[in-house]
């Protein structure tokens, strides 16, 4: 039987809580194979869609399919296809990760050499020969994290969803999850569906859904929301007092950062005018392209990072 | 089959994350071992007196080492009688953290049922109260091998019945109340402290019913945790009344003995016999059961 060509396929989804409405109404889809990112701030209601998509809390209305199975007939298949790595650790902290993995799989109708052949192949992926007899308490973060990937991988799902995955990891730490993930995305055309604070890590997505207060406000390739919505910034390093007197009188948006300054523009060709027009502020400086964090912040008016 | 098998699983599951916790499984075993304590030290030279005097009024004069056995056996039955309720709230940590700390929603994202997540919950519950309470059976039999053993082999057997029944009552009771009113560790524990000071009152195992007054015994007789310890007390203490009749207590010593230490149970003055009893223990498992299935249900329902 032919795949669908999207995996999930959401159509007016709602959940309100009493008065709160936490998802109102928004449509999607996710391409299977693809990076998809979901942003939003706190209480934007990214975990909502994420509990609805996965099967832990059920909607208001909407429809909602996920790997081809409509969820209010068919909940527990999609569930089978579904790995989900909460923002927090929620496996078994006295258990040992073998348990933890074991138990897990066995809700999955994983048992006995099955378990054992998947066990050895996601413990070679994950690198958790070494911890599999350790309790999970024992773990710093980053092996924490892994089992917890490892956990949403072990029935070799078609979907996985990661919410706010690297959220409290250190710089190296995120990077072993992120070649993890992409290692997995090419060889298991695994779809990762992402909600995540960090901006880069957004900006490598396929597709980016923004949320706020319940609504998708835009979405789009990331190279099609900065050609939307981001500014270019221009960065002088000398003559500093004379280019912020000579853009602000223009009415530009101008900041000192430490040694320098920055300078917002709409686009990079209203900075080659300026530099044709006054080549002499021009003597050391960058060019650099807005990111997604200046996208979310021109989309929501709130900056990502700070909440 | 395979639903039964990830059931099986979650039970495993259950019960090695309770085993493992040593400290709850520390307090857990430690309460019913320092109430056997507190007994033995404060109030067995009590009772001890107190069955003396009643074999005193009936010109029987016993050997203290059989005394000693049956107050020892009054004080094991007590204990196991409440600690089949205050184990069973103690042993609802796994639920109650798996419902804190976020790792029932890993279960559900899971293809299983939530009815048999439910279950699996109850089922490690009866099985690890039923685990700990055999450790307080085992280290109760020890004392009352120390103090004097008198339990026939037949009474033997239906101490473990009636343990069964008390942890069935104390575990539906126990799971009723955690589904419906607890998510939070420190409500649990609160709970938890709450019925273990109260329950023991309530159900008589702290002090005989018979010496309340007449309204609050008949209260209390009519509740069924009274008619598990009284259950657990006639085959507890059967034995040892047997040789104190086959010793020279007449009959009518030996139904003092039994009403003083509610063996015998009444009602508005009228004796329960002992199969009334188990049916109306039984009756109450089974509405709690209807109870816990339907608060399953209406939860499922109205989930989130």
């Amino acid at each position: 039987m032919r795949e669908p060509e999207y995996i999930i396929e959401i159509e007016n989804l709602k959940k309100y809580y009493k008065t709160v409405k936490a998802v109102d109404g928004i449509s999607f889809k996710v391409k299977r194979g693809e990076l998809f990112a979901f942003l939003g701030v706190n209480g934007a209601g990214k975990s909502t869609t994420i509990n609805v998509i996965s099967g832990i809390l059920r909607k208001d209305e909407g429809k909602v399919e996920v790997c081809g199975y409509d969820i209010d007939k068919n909940s527990a298949g999609a569930r089978q296809k579904v790995g989900v790595v909460f923002q927090n650790s929620v496996l078994d902290k006295k258990l040992t990760v073998y348990d933890n993995l074991k138990y897990r799989a066995n809700l999955y109708g994983i048992f006995g050499e099955q378990f054992k052949s998947r066990l050895n192949c996601i413990s070679d992926m994950f690198d958790l020969s070494q911890i599999l007899k350790r309790p999970l308490e024992k773990l710093s973060g980053g092996q924490k994290r892994r089992v917890d990937i490892a956990r949403a991988l072990i029935h070799k799902p078609e979907l996985l969803i990661l919410d706010e995955p690297t959220t409290g990891l250190d710089p190296k730490t995120r990077i072993t999850v992120w070649n993890v993930i992409e290692k997995m995305r090419k060889e298991e055309n695994l779809t990762v569906f992402l909600t995540t604070h960090y901006m880069e890590e957004s900006s490598v997505a396929d597709y980016v859904v923004i949320l706020d207060s319940g609504k998708i406000v835009s979405q789009g390739t990331p190279h099609k929301l900065k050609s939307d919505y981001s500014s270019d910034f221009l960065r002088i390093y000398k003559n500093i007092e004379a280019a912020e007197k000579y853009f602000s009188s223009k009415g530009r948006n101008c900041k000192r950062v430490h040694d320098r300054l920055e300078v917002e523009f709409e686009n990079t060709e209203q900075i080659s005018e300026e530099i044709k027009l006054q080549p002499q502020l021009f003597t050391d400086f960058e060019v650099v392209k807005g990111d997604m964090d200046n996208v979310f912040l021109k989309v929501t008016g709130k900056q990502l990072k700070d909440v | 089959m395979q639903e039964l098998r990830k059931f099986v699983s979650l039970v495993q599951r259950n019960i090695k994350t309770f085993f493992k916790d040593k400290m709850i499984f520390f307090v857990s075993m430690i309460t019913p071992l320092v109430m056997l304590v507190l007994f033995s030290t404060f109030l067995r030279s009590v009772y001890v007196n107190s069955i003396k005097d009643i074999c005193a009024a009936f010109n029987m004069v016993a050997d203290n080492k059989l005394l000693e056995g049956f107050a020892g056996a009054w004080l094991i039955s007590s204990i196991l009688s409440v600690s089949s309720v205050t184990v069973a709230f103690c042993s609802n940590t796994v639920i109650v953290n798996d419902k804190t700390e976020g790792n029932l929603n890993d279960l559900l994202i899971s293809p299983v049922r939530k009815t048999t997540v439910s279950l699996s919950y109850y089922a490690s519950n009866f099985a690890v109260t039923f685990i700990v309470m055999f450790g307080v059976l085992v280290v109760g039999f020890i004392y009352l091998g120390i103090f004097g053993w008198h339990i026939p082999v037949g009474d033997l057997f239906m101490i473990l019945i009636d343990m069964v029944c008390a942890i069935l009552f104390g575990t539906l009771l126990s799971g009723i109340i955690v589904n419906c009113f607890i998510s939070k560790q420190g409500v649990a524990s609160a709970v938890s402290g709450l019925v273990s000071s109260m329950y023991g009152f309530i159900c008589g195992a702290y002090m005989p019913i018979s010496q309340f007054g007449k309204g609050l015994r008949d209260l209390l007789a009519c509740l069924p945790g009274t008619h598990s310890v009284c259950v657990m007390r006639l085959h507890f203490m059967s034995g040892y009344i047997n040789i104190l009749a086959e010793k020279g207590l007449p009959a009518e010593g030996v139904k003092a003995l039994k009403d003083g230490f509610d063996a015998n149970l009444y009602i508005g003055g009228k004796y329960i016999p002992v199969g009334v009893m188990y049916g109306v223990l039984l009756g109450a498992c089974a509405v709690l059961l209807a109870a816990y299935v339907l608060i399953l249900y209406l939860k499922g329902k109205r989930m989130h």
